[in-house]
């Protein structure tokens, strides 16, 4: 009996949405615990961890990885809109994804295509796509012209559209919407004209906007205090790149927020400038924030802290704590109560020179004389970051956290010394790097083992497995799977261009699919048998 | 933007990975400049009217926004600067008096005038209403769409104003000294007229990251200097020469007779690299700002 309930509670997850006909649709309550079969959001669960509770690929038997199939997108356009950065989701054996304006299904098992859909756009940066969202047996995908679109599972056919910001004024949108509860969670980009960040929630079934949180706070309001005025915080930023996290039990969204704005040159926008660069937590129902955390109090090298905010639970000293941990861009890696906010650890993953120390939060405080200056500013990391939007990973069976990882130089300039300086207003050049995959002990923040490449350069995502595995791209177009214990490279094989996602897993028939973007093939693995 | 300033922006990307010989980088340079010239009507001297490819930054925004006509901005500079200027600045940012035409909405949705024309009609400014022929409101409607473009990243303001604050006796000392620089370099032998050959900012980029191709006045003159690696086998076979490739599981090099080789990595393969720069690479820790501003016034005497 108690064999026979484990077994209906393994499969309750399974179980369709009442509005999904049989056999295919996504249940969103089934989203806090997803079926193995299955890769049902951009992180592959709530938590952002892009942790894999599958062991038929492990350790001891990866060497014998073979390529199951390879599938190049069609008719994918020019190069930028060709670049697979979307993480795939796959659902009832169908895999969803996206490049800017374009959306595939293909078959799981075997790479065939099976409907496409194309977006005709009114303009926008096409600079990527991160994916899709599914409810039921509906998909949800951003455009760069920003819109809201949304597409029948089954068909591809599309159902509707709705704005979700203005183009004119710059804004793009890339993001790969979230699915929680009734809730459609969007964000948006653009880093060119100045202009307020902020995410929404619409509703599944048109769209209509639900509630709308906007990271720089009005005039009056908590976090006003850290602009100068009504104007600066009109124009101030903080984008929302990427998809947020979510603890169903809090009810409480995890958000990475942009770099304020003008970009580099901050004379107009004296102060924290709250809520950009920062970790909030959000009420999922209503969008309100609860606490928020800021890595990069007045930030002025474009080091937007969007990076995943990882969800999981660990012990901090003694106790065991509901966590939540960033490996941000200006190369430090934080753990947080999510609870509260409270800071437990603050630590450099790569060795930095822009901060003097930490305050009483542990947020690090920036040192004015490695703000951009008109002669020139030698920092560390770069603009390109330590970390960017190329998602961490976390394993609960090793305890560590992955970030593939860059140490960088370069020198930052003020180009205007405008009084009220816009846009950029300068920029960073020239540079040296050098890049590295890093095991974070999350206890600690200390480095448990890095595994330095050999060249800078692309090279994607992360994702660990419960059989003690980190996939990873290299700067030499490798995809590698190092032992997550000790980060020996066990397996590879070399995909001519560099990986330009984060590889995903997921089981069908008893076989275990490693799945991962590079330039514009997606390819998937498997052990033969 | 300027030979200078794409010359940077490629800086950056080879600094980030981007691959290729200096030669090839040169030649990205020359055509991005030549191709991609600073924005038209950004300073006063005449610039090659070469049409823009798409780039990233000019894909910002609707595909049916206004496209400037640099004339008509000319002549709608006049009508600004006769009718706008006072309230709203000499870059339209706004001020006391005026709201920022560059971040305005109404300027954003305009369209050759089609909304910046009914705006003024309604009566702008208040009690004191301009009147402009529809001519001179498209003119205008272009000035104010080139402000717009000039304050993005691809605008004419995006250019190093002056690196040249340092102190030449201090960056003579700092060359001597600890920078160790003189170890490797002579100002009257490597570094002569080094002055001559870069702009200050180039200069400076040189002087801190000479790893990845700066660029001269003139089409790159470049020397940058391969990294080479030396390749033993278990067998005791060994390779030298200019590194092409390398990863944890393969090694390819040219060696001096220009044949290409390529070697597995494993147990007993031995890889030496050898970095010319490794001593300029140890300096970004060790440096200061006001190290490196006073080492490139000191090269800047070197005319």
């Amino acid at each position: 009996m108690k064999f026979l309930s484990t077994i209906l509670l393994a499969l309750l997850p399974l179980a369709p949405a009442p509005d999904a006909a049989p056999g295919s649709g996504l249940d969103p309550s089934s989203l806090s615990h997803p079926p193995i079969d299955s890769w049902p959001t951009y992180n592959g669960d709530y938590s952002g961890r892009r942790f894999s509770s599958l062991t038929k690929i492990n350790d001891q038997n990866v060497k014998s990885l073979s390529l199951a199939w390879m599938y190049q997108l069609s008719g994918s356009g020019d190069s930028s809109g060709g670049r697979i950065s979307a993480t795939p989701l796959v659902v009832n054996g169908v895999m969803y994804f996206t490049v800017p304006d374009k959306v595939w299904a293909i078959d799981a098992r075997t790479g065939r295509e099976l409907w496409t859909y194309t977006w005709t756009s009114k303009g926008g940066i096409h600079l990527g796509n991160r994916g899709v969202g599914i409810a039921g047996n509906s998909l949800y995908f951003e455009t760069p012209d920003c819109n809201l679109v949304s597409l029948n599972l089954n068909d591809g056919k599309k159902r509707w559209n709705q704005a979700i910001c203005d183009l004119d004024q710059m804004y793009y949108a890339s993001v790969a919407p979230v699915v929680i509860k009734n809730h459609i969670i969007t964000g948006v980009s653009g880093d060119d004209l100045d202009r307020p960040g902020y995410l929404e929630a619409r509703d599944p079934e048109s769209g209509e906007l639900q509630w709308h949180w906007s990271v720089v706070p009005k005039p009056g309001e908590p976090g006003s205090e850290t602009w100068p005025n009504a104007d600066a915080m009109e124009h101030g930023g903080g984008m929302t790149w990427l998809s947020p996290t979510y603890d169903p039990d809090l009810n409480l969204l995890f958000v990475g927020t942009g770099n304020p704005q003008p970009v580099i040159a901050a004379k107009g926008r004296v102060g924290a400038n709250l809520f950009t660069e920062s970790i909030v937590a959000l009420d999922a129902d209503t969008g309100k924030l609860v606490w928020y955390f800021q890595p990069s109090p007045h930030d002025t090298h474009d080091w937007d802290a969007i990076q995943t905010p990882v969800l999981f639970d660990g012990e901090i000293d003694g106790k065991k704590r509901k966590l939540v941990a960033q490996a941000s861009r200006n190369g430090w890696f934080f753990v947080l109560d999510r609870e509260t906010g409270k800071n437990y650890v603050s630590s450099q993953f790569v060795k930095t020179n822009w901060a003097k120390g930490v305050d009483a939060k542990g947020q690090p405080i920036p040192n004015p004389a490695k703000e951009p200056q008109i002669a020139g500013a030698l920092l560390s990391p770069n603009q390109g970051g330590a970390a960017n939007w190329m998602p961490p990973t976390f394993s609960p069976a090793t305890g560590l956290f992955y970030i593939n990882a860059t140490r960088a130089f370069s020198i930052y300039y003020i180009f205007d010394t405008d009084d009220k300086p816009e846009g950029w207003g300068g920029n960073d050049q020239g540079g040296w790097s050098e890049s590295m995959l890093q095991a974070l002990d999350y206890h600690t923040g200390k480095v448990r083992w890095t595994h330095k490449w050999e060249t800078p350069g692309i090279r994607g995502g992360l994702l660990s497995t419960a059989g003690n595995l980190v996939f990873a791209g290299d700067p030499s177009s490798n995809f590698i799977a190092l032992n997550a214990t000790n980060g020996e490279p066990l397996w590879h094989a070399n995909l001519g261009k560099s990986v330009t996602n984060g590889a995903i897993s997921y089981e069908l028939d008893d076989r275990q699919y490693v799945v991962v973007g590079a330039g514009d093939k997606m390819f998937a693995f498997v052990m033969n048998q | 933007m300027t030979r200078e300033q794409w010359g940077g922006i490629v800086s950056n990307m080879i600094s980030r990975g981007a691959k290729g010989s200096d030669e090839e980088f040169a030649e990205v340079v020359d055509y991005l400049a030549a191709n991609l010239p600073p924005a038209k009507g950004a300073t006063p001297t005449a610039q090659t009217k070469a049409p823009r490819p798409r780039s990233l930054i000019d894909e910002a925004g609707a595909n049916d926004k206004q496209v400037v006509d640099e004339e008509a901005a000319a002549r709608g500079k006049t009508v600004y600067i006769a009718q706008c200027i006072t309230c709203h600045g000499t870059k339209a940012r706004g001020g006391e008096r005026g709201a920022d035409l560059v971040r305005s909405l109404v300027v954003l949705h305009d369209r050759y005038g089609g909304t910046i024309g009914p705006f003024l009609a309604k009566g702008h400014p208040e009690g004191k209403s301009i009147t402009l022929t529809q001519e001179q409101i498209v003119d205008l409607s272009h000035f104010l769409h080139q402000q717009v473009g000039n304050t993005l990243r691809t605008g004419p303001y995006n250019s190093v104003l002056n690196v040249l604050v340092g102190d030449p006796k201090e960056g003579k000392a700092f060359f001597d000294g600890p920078g160790k620089c003189s170890q490797c370099h002579s100002t009257s032998g490597d570094l002569a007229h080094i002055a001559s050959k870069y702009d200050p900012p180039v200069l400076q980029l040189k002087v801190v990251f000479p790893q990845t191709a700066a660029f001269g006045r003139r089409s790159a003159t470049n020397s940058r200097k391969p990294v080479t690696v030396t390749v033993t086998t278990p067998s005791g076979e060994s390779a030298t020469g200019v590194l092409d490739e390398i990863d944890d599981f393969n090694v390819s090099l040219q060696d001096d007779s220009g044949h290409y080789r390529s070697f597995q990595r494993g147990p007993g393969v031995k890889v030496e690299r050898h970095d010319p720069y490794a001593a300029h690479v140890a300096l970004l820790d060790e440096y200061t700002d006001k190290d490196i501003h006073d080492v490139v016034a000191y090269l800047e005497t070197f005319k």
